[in-house]
C-alpha cells in the first residue's frame, strides 16, 4: 500500500516537474488581443523598486550623528514616502567582483514609495495607538537623531526596527493580506482581462507576480543553493557567477538579487532542518504556471481552488519564516542579556555587549511586530508576545520603556532585571514554538534540554533491583 | 485501538531490541557467555550438564518465572496507559532550568572548560545520581511498611531469571518512572544551565558508557541462578551478582542488605552492606515457607493494595488515638 502511494507521488512529482517551469521567468503573454511587443507577461518591477527603497532606508538609518538632523530626515522620507525621480540605489551597489546592473530606482519602476503600501491597521505592540505608517515615521525621525542608528538611553537600534517591521508591514502584508487573499477572488482582477489597458499581463498574472516580487527571491530560487543565496544577499564576489543567471556580466536587481524575507528563509534553511525558500518559490512557480495554462481565459472554479491552495502554502510558510526569525533572535537576546549581566558583575567594559543586545532586540521586536501584520487576529498569542518582549529591552538600571509622551519622548519605569528578562526570552521561544510548527529553530535555548532528554531515553526507569 | 496495539507491541518488543534496556539481546548474550565460562570453570559435571546448568533451563519454566512473564505483558499495557499522566523529565528539566535563572542568576558564560571535561562530568554525574536514587528508593521500598507491600511482588520470585528485573508491581513501576524523570530532569536542567550546548553524554549504542559496561559485564546475572561473586576488595565498590542474590535470600540475616544497583558505596554508607557468600546455598523469595499462591496474578497485583491499605488505616487510627489522648490530657490538666 505504502509502495503504491510512493509510486503515485513520484509519478505526480515527475509530471509536475515536466509541466512546471524551473524558473519564475519567461511565462508567455496570454492576454487576448495584446498588441504590444513584450514576449513575457512576468512583471514585478514595482516590488523590486520597493525592496530597494527599503534597503536604502535601512542604510540611511545608520547615518545619524546623535543630533536632530533635518537633512538626513528628509533623505529618509524621500525613500519612505516620496515619489521623486532619480533616487539612487544605496544597497546593493557595484563593488569589486560584484557588478550590479542598476544604479537608480527609476530603472526598475518610477514613482513608487513605501508609505502608500504600508499596513493600515493599528500596531498594538508599540505604544501610542499608532498605525503602521505612523510607527515607521516615528522610527525614521528617531533614527535621524540617533547615534549611528542607536539610542543607548532607551535601548533602540532603529535600522533593525525599521527594516524588520517594514518588511512585515509592507511586503508581507501586501502579499498575504492583499495579493494572495482578496485579489485572488473570482471577480477581482480576472484572468480574461488585461491588468490595465494595454498591459502584457492578465489581472491574475500580475496579482501573482506582485506577490512573488514582494517575497524577494531570484527567479532561480528553487535550484540555487541556500548557501549561495545567502552569499548573494551579501553581494559576495565568490558567488557572482551564480548570481548572474543570464550571464550578462552584471547582476540584474529585478530578477537576480535576493531581498527581505526570501533572504531570511534561506538563512533558516541553511541549518538543513527546513526548506522554506524552495517550498515558497515552487508554490509561486506552480501557481504562475497554472494561471499561464489558463491561456488568458477566466479561471475555472477548480483552477481557482488549486491556485488558492498554492497561495495557502506560500502564506503559511512565509509566516513561519517570520516566526523562525523572531525565535532565533529571542535566543540571541537571551544569550546577550546573560552575557551583559555577567560583564556588569565583573566590572568589565560592556559597551559592545550592550550594543549587540540592542541590535538583537531590535531584530526580535521588528520581526515580532511584523508577524502581527498578516491580517490575522493572533489574539492572546500576540498579547503575550508583546508583553514578554516589551517596548524596549531591559536597560542597565533595570528600567524599560513603558510609553511615549505627547512630545514623542520615551517614558521609562522600573522593571525586571536582566536575568528575568533572559527568562522572558525563553518564554518567547516557547510561545512561538507552541504556536507554530517551527522546523529550523535556530538558537533554540530550550531545544538543548529536549535533545539531551531524548538522548537519555526512557531506559531503565521501570527495572527493579 | 490499532494505534494502542501497535505502540504496545513496539514497547514490548523494544525490551529486547533497544540497547537502553537491560534485556537487550546483546546484553543477554553477554550474560550467557559469562555464565557458560563460569560454569565450565567451576563445575565438575560432564560438559553437557555444565552448559545446561549455565543456561538454567528448568528455572525458565518455573511457576515463579511464568508469573514474571505474565506481569511483564500486563504491566506494559498499564504503563502505556499511564504514561501521559506521569511527570515528564523534560517538564522537570525546564522547571529546573528556569528556576536556576531566578535562584542563581546568570551562568559563567565565558567558562573555558574543554568540552570533553563537561561531557565526562555529565556522564559521571548522571550515572552516580541515578545509582544513588535507585539505592535510596530501594531502601525506602523495603523500610516503609506500606511501600514494602508493593516491593514484595518483586521479592516473591522464588527463582530468578533475567526477566525478573521487570517483575514489578505497577505502583512501584510508576514510582520508579517518577524517580527517573526527577533524576534525569534535574541533571539536564542544571548542566544545560551551566554549560549550555556543550553538555553531552558519552554513549555506546545510545547508552551511557558506564551503564553499557555494567550491562555487558553480566548485569543480567543479578537476577539468575549463577552466583558470581567478586573479590572482596572489588565488592566494596561494585555490587556483584552474588551480592544481589544475598538481597533476595530468605535467610533473615540477609534481610535488608545490599540495596545498591551498581555501586556498593551507598550500602557501606548506610550500613546495609553484605559480602557475597560462596559456601552458602541460597533460597529466594519472601520466606522459606512461602505459600504456593504467591505466584498467582491476583496475589501479585491485589495483595499489595489490601495490605498497604490496612497498614495505612492502622497507622492513621494510631495517630488519631494519640492525638485525642494528648488533647484530653491537655483539657484535664489541673489549672
Amino acid at each position: 500500500m505504502k509502495l503504491k502511494k510512493i509510486i503515485i507521488a513520484m509519478a505526480i512529482g515527475s509530471l509536475s516537474a515536466v509541466a512546471s517551469a524551473a524558473n519564475y521567468a519567461d511565462f508567455p503573454v496570454t492576454v487576448k488581443g495584446y498588441q504590444g511587443d513584450k514576449t513575457t507577461s512576468v512583471s514585478y518591477g514595482g516590488q523590486t523598486a520597493r525592496h530597494l527603497l527599503h534597503n536604502a532606508l535601512k542604510e540611511l538609518a545608520y547615518k545619524g550623528n546623535g543630533k536632530p538632523n533635518p537633512e538626513l530626515l528628509a533623505q529618509m522620507n524621500a525613500y519612505f514616502s516620496g515619489t521623486a525621480e532619480n533616487r539612487g540605489i544605496l544597497n546593493p551597489v557595484s563593488k569589486d567582483g560584484f557588478k550590479v546592473a542598476e544604479t537608480n530606482i527609476d530603472e526598475l519602476s518610477k514613482g513608487k514609495n513605501l508609505a502608500g503600501k504600508t499596513y493600515k491597521g493599528v500596531v498594538s505592540g508599540w505604544p501610542g495607538n499608532q498605525t503602521a505608517v505612523e510607527v515607521l515615521e516615528f522610527f525614521i525621525k528617531k533614527a535621524s537623531e540617533s547615534d549611528q542608528g542607536f539610542d543607548y538611553v532607551n535601548g533602540m537600534d532603529y535600522p533593525q526596527l525599521i527594516s524588520k517591521f517594514a518588511m512585515g508591514a509592507i511586503f508581507y502584508n501586501q502579499a498575504v493580506d492583499s495579493y494572495l487573499d482578496e485579489k485572488l477572488a473570482a471577480d477581482v482582477k480576472p484572468n480574461d482581462k488585461p491588468y490595465k489597458e494595454g498591459a502584457a499581463y492578465t489581472g491574475k498574472e500580475h496579482v501573482w507576480d506582485e506577490a512573488f516580487g514582494y517575497f524577494g527571491v531570484p527567479v532561480n530560487g528553487t535550484t540555487v543553493s541556500v548557501n549561495d543565496t545567502s552569499a548573494i544577499s551579501k553581494s559576495s564576489k565568490d558567488v557572482f557567477a551564480k548570481a548572474d543567471i543570464n550571464g550578462n556580466g552584471k547582476v540584474d536587481l529585478g530578477s537576480e538579487m535576493i531581498y527581505a524575507h526570501a533572504s531570511y528563509a534561506a538563512g533558516a534553511d541553511k541549518a538543513g532542518n527546513s526548506n522554506y525558500l524552495k517550498t515558497i518559490t515552487q508554490a509561486f512557480i506552480d501557481g504562475r504556471q497554472l494561471i499561464t495554462d489558463a491561456k488568458g481565459e477566466k479561471l475555472s472554479v477548480e483552477e481557482r481552488k488549486a491556485l488558492m491552495e498554492y497561495a495557502d502554502v506560500i502564506k503559511t510558510n512565509w509566516e513561519l519564516v517570520i516566526a523562525e526569525s523572531a525565535f532565533k533572535y529571542a535566543g540571541s537576546v537571551y544569550a546577550d542579556a546573560l552575557a551583559l549581566q555577567a560583564g556588569i558583575e565583573k566590572n568589565e567594559d560592556v559597551k559592545d555587549a550592550f550594543k549587540s543586545y540592542l541590535h538583537h532586540w531590535g531584530e526580535l521586536k521588528g520581526f515580532s511586530l511584523a508577524l502581527q501584520t498578516g491580517g490575522k487576529d493572533l489574539g492572546g498569542f500576540a498579547v503575550s508576545l508583546n508583553r514578554l518582549i516589551g517596548y524596549s529591552p531591559v536597560l542597565l538600571g533595570n528600567t524599560q520603556v513603558t510609553g511615549i509622551d505627547s512630545e514623542g519622548n520615551y517614558e521609562q519605569e522600573s522593571s525586571i532585571d536582566l536575568n528575568e528578562f533572559a527568562l522572558h526570552m525563553l518564554k518567547v521561544q516557547k510561545l512561538l514554538a507552541d504556536k507554530y510548527p517551527l522546523q529550523a529553530r535556530l538558537k533554540d535555548k530550550l531545544g538543548n534540554l529536549a535533545a539531551l532528554s531524548e538522548k537519555l531515553g526512557a531506559g531503565n526507569s521501570t527495572e527493579n533491583d | 485501538m490499532d494505534n494502542f496495539l501497535s505502540e504496545y507491541w513496539d514497547d514490548l518488543s523494544s525490551l529486547f531490541s533497544n540497547s537502553q534496556q537491560r534485556l537487550f539481546w546483546g546484553y543477554l548474550l553477554c550474560a550467557m557467555f559469562i555464565a557458560a565460562l563460569y560454569s565450565l570453570k567451576n563445575n565438575t559435571e560432564p560438559l553437557f550438564t555444565k552448559f545446561t546448568n549455565a543456561f538454567g533451563f528448568p528455572h525458565w519454566f518455573s511457576k515463579s518465572a511464568i508469573a514474571d512473564y505474565k506481569m511483564i505483558i500486563i504491566n506494559k499495557a498499564i504503563y502505556l496507559l499511564c504514561n501521559p499522566l506521569l511527570l515528564g523529565k523534560l517538564t522537570v528539566a525546564t522547571f529546573i532550568f528556569e528556576g536556576m535563572h531566578q535562584l542563581v542568576g546568570h551562568r559563567n558564560l565565558d567558562i573555558e572548560t574543554p568540552g570533553w571535561i563537561i561531557v565526562t562530568a555529565f556522564t559521571l554525574f548522571i550515572f552516580t545520581f541515578d545509582d544513588f536514587a535507585r539505592f535510596y528508593t530501594h531502601k525506602i521500598m523495603h523500610e516503609v511498611h506500606w511501600l514494602w507491600e508493593f516491593h514484595k511482588t518483586h521479592h516473591s520470585a522464588t527463582t530468578l531469571t533475567p526477566l525478573s528485573v521487570l517483575r514489578t508491581h505497577p505502583v512501584e513501576g510508576l514510582l520508579f518512572a517518577i524517580r527517573g524523570a526527577l533524576v534525569q530532569g534535574i541533571s539536564i536542567g542544571v548542566f544545560i544551565f551551566l554549560f549550555d550546548d556543550k553538555v553531552d553524554l558519552f554513549t555506546v549504542l545510545n547508552v551511557n558508557i558506564i551503564l553499557f559496561v555494567f550491562n555487558v559485564t553480566g548485569a543480567n546475572l543479578r537476577h539468575s541462578h549463577i552466583s558470581i561473586g567478586y573479590y572482596k576488595c572489588i565488592e566494596k565498590y561494585f555490587i556483584s551478582p552474588a551480592q544481589h542474590h544475598i538481597h533476595h535470600s530468605t535467610s533473615p540475616r540477609h534481610f535488608n542488605k545490599n540495596y545498591g544497583a551498581i555501586l556498593a558505596v551507598w550500602d557501606k554508607l548506610f550500613n546495609t552492606f553484605h559480602h557475597s557468600e560462596s559456601d552458602v546455598t541460597l533460597q529466594y523469595g519472601l520466606s522459606k515457607n512461602q505459600l504456593a499462591n504467591e505466584q498467582t496474578l491476583k496475589k501479585l497485583y491485589l495483595s499489595a493494595f489490601i495490605n498497604s491499605y490496612r497498614i495505612i488505616k492502622k497507622r492513621l487510627f494510631t495517630y488519631s488515638l494519640r492525638f485525642s489522648r494528648s488533647k484530653s490530657n491537655t483539657v484535664n490538666e489541673p489549672q
